[in-house]
């Protein structure tokens, strides 16, 4: 479904990424981990359009989108749930929802995906015309989802969803994201949270400097003994025990 | 008593129009983080769009003004194109010199065209005032105030009623996400600044006839805009209206009570008081958000 090539980035004199490849399968759940400053975050602004790759290709379904700008593709159904929650703050949680469905012209297909969006997230609909700003963390990363799924996406783009949030919530919001995948989409997730992400994944690559250094299916990336060393530290043992 | 009424009912009318200034100051400095130095000049082209459409057209007021308000927005919508849009990125002080600029050829322009000799818009309004009890107010005024009103209420719905006025308050809180949304966030910067000229170009518009129309009248206007918008924060719409009665009020009774030379002096004491206690201005959102 989606497939990137070779690809390019860099602020300034600094190469963010340095060619990386790597590609998503429809209705795949893959992973992409990584230290900070990897190149995660970089590689979803490029395929949703907001960062201009150097060089390199990005394919959607087939199609050269290599330099399209977000508003193409959005269009073209990829979603970009970003770090940081990115709420409106000074919007109301329905506002919010609304510019999710702002390319959107069949009022009652919206209509439809906001009930569905309450019905997922009834906190939501409970704090449907308060200011985004005043909820919880953990309430705006649902407002954040809610708002990417308002454009009926194929592809969602999920930047750090649990970045911040106290554990129980982490949990929700990855077991969230693993029923958007059941739900038909496909999701492309980066997570600092490599344990929880590559435990969630159904394929997963690890981003270090800049260039993909490894790729495989999660399990086999967790029993790696480098990435046990370098991002899972003591997790692995820690998981065990819990559930031992 | 009755001078102090007198004084209120000048305020409201005089107020109407400053927000009207402050609303597109405030407007396209919050979205565009553009110090917009023409504001000035599009106030004055207002005013001489209307005169033109009187004089040259043959066009009564109430015609004028409109005309006058559309010659505003394809005016503005043309310097950010032309001006404004190269510049994105580019820091603050650029965009200033280059707004700067722009306003001084735009009043020379004025003054090379028109000449320094100032021009009346007629009105089809009677002489006599309308009286209310003890105190009196011209019926141009009136329609002043009832124009001003209507036009931040226009301003009002489009913000917060549309889907236009969403993705510009979309961009305004949060640019790159609104772009995630597939809001056209240059089409935005062009919509904002239009719409902030418009609103420059009605005050002049309507305010052409109650005074007089001349290449500098842009000037003190320039300054009142920016004393409304530091004084209601800058960004607030709600605190631009409130900001342009209260320079109003502050500006009449000073002038009746105090001295008539101080007049335009009130606005400044304000700033200056404002500045020394609340710099983020009366209305200021918590965080800033532009």
């Amino acid at each position: 479904m989606l497939e990137i090539r070779d690809l390019v980035c860099a602020y300034g004199q600094v190469a963010a990424l340095k060619g990386i490849s790597l590609q998503v399968g429809a209705g795949q759940l893959v992973a992409l981990v990584g230290a900070n400053g990897a190149g995660k975050s970089t590689t979803l602004r490029a395929i949703s359009g907001l960062v201009k790759p150097r060089s390199g290709s990005i394919l959607f379904e087939g199609r050269d989108v290599t330099g399209a700008d977000p508003r193409r593709m959005l269009g073209l159904g990829i979603a970009h749930c970003p770090e940081g929650r990115r709420v409106f703050p000074h919007m109301s949680v329905a506002e919010n929802l609304a510019m999710g469905a702002y390319l959107r012209h069949d009022a009652a297909g919206v209509r439809q995906d906001y009930a569905r969006v309450y019905a997922d997230f009834p906190r939501l609909a409970e704090r449907r015309a308060q200011a985004a700003g005043t909820l919880s963390g953990g309430e705006q990363q649902m407002l954040a989802i809610g708002r990417a799924l308002m454009s009926r996406p194929k592809l969602v783009l999920f930047d750090e969803p649990s970045l911040g949030l106290a554990p129980n919530i982490v949990e929700q919001v990855l077991s969230i994201i693993r029923a958007i995948r059941d739900g038909g989409a496909t999701v492309l997730l980066v997570e600092q949270n490599a344990y929880a992400a590559l435990e969630l994944c159904d394929h997963a690559y690890l981003l270090e400097a800049g260039r993909i250094v490894m790729s495989g299916p999660g399990a086999e990336l967790i029993a790696d003994p480098h990435v046990r060393a370098a991002y899972l530290g003591g997790e692995v043992e820690t998981a065990h025990r819990i559930r031992a | 008593m009755t001078q102090a009424l007198q004084h209120l009912l000048n305020t409201l009318v005089l107020g109407g129009t400053y927000a009207l200034l402050g609303i597109g100051l405030t407007l396209i400095f919050g979205i565009m983080n553009v110090v917009n130095f023409t504001h000035g000049a599009l106030y004055t082209f207002g005013a001489y769009a209307a005169y033109l459409a009187c004089a040259a057209l043959g066009l009564d007021f109430f015609l004028a003004l409109p005309v006058a308000i559309l010659a505003g927005l394809a005016l503005g919508a043309l310097i950010e194109l032309v001006l404004l849009r190269p510049l994105r990125g580019s820091d603050m002080d650029t965009t200033m010199l280059v707004m700067i600029g722009a306003g001084i050829i735009l009043q020379s322009g004025t003054l090379w065209i028109f000449g320094g000799v100032a021009k009346a818009i007629p009105t089809p309004f009677p002489d006599a005032p309308l009286q209310i009890g003890p105190v009196s107010l011209s019926w141009l005024r009136v329609f002043v105030f009832a124009a001003a009103l209507a036009l931040i209420a226009v301003t009002y719905g489009l913000i917060n009623g549309t889907r236009l006025g969403r993705a510009m308050r979309a961009s305004f809180q949060d640019a790159d996400t609104a772009a995630l949304m597939g809001v056209n966030v240059g089409f935005i910067y062009t919509a904002t600044f239009a719409i902030g000229s418009a609103l420059a170009a009605a005050a002049g518009a309507l305010l052409g006839p109650v005074y007089v129309v001349f290449p500098q009248m842009g000037d003190l206007a320039a300054v009142k805009a920016f004393a409304i918008v530091i004084l209601g924060g800058l960004g607030s719409i709600s605190g631009a209206t409130i900001g342009g009665f209260i320079l109003a009020l502050a500006e009449e009774f000073g002038a009746g009570y105090v001295s008539s030379g101080y007049r335009d002096a009130m606005g400044f004491l304000i700033i200056i008081a404002v500045l020394l206690v609340k710099p983020t201005g009366l209305f200021a959102r918590a965080e800033r958000i532009g």
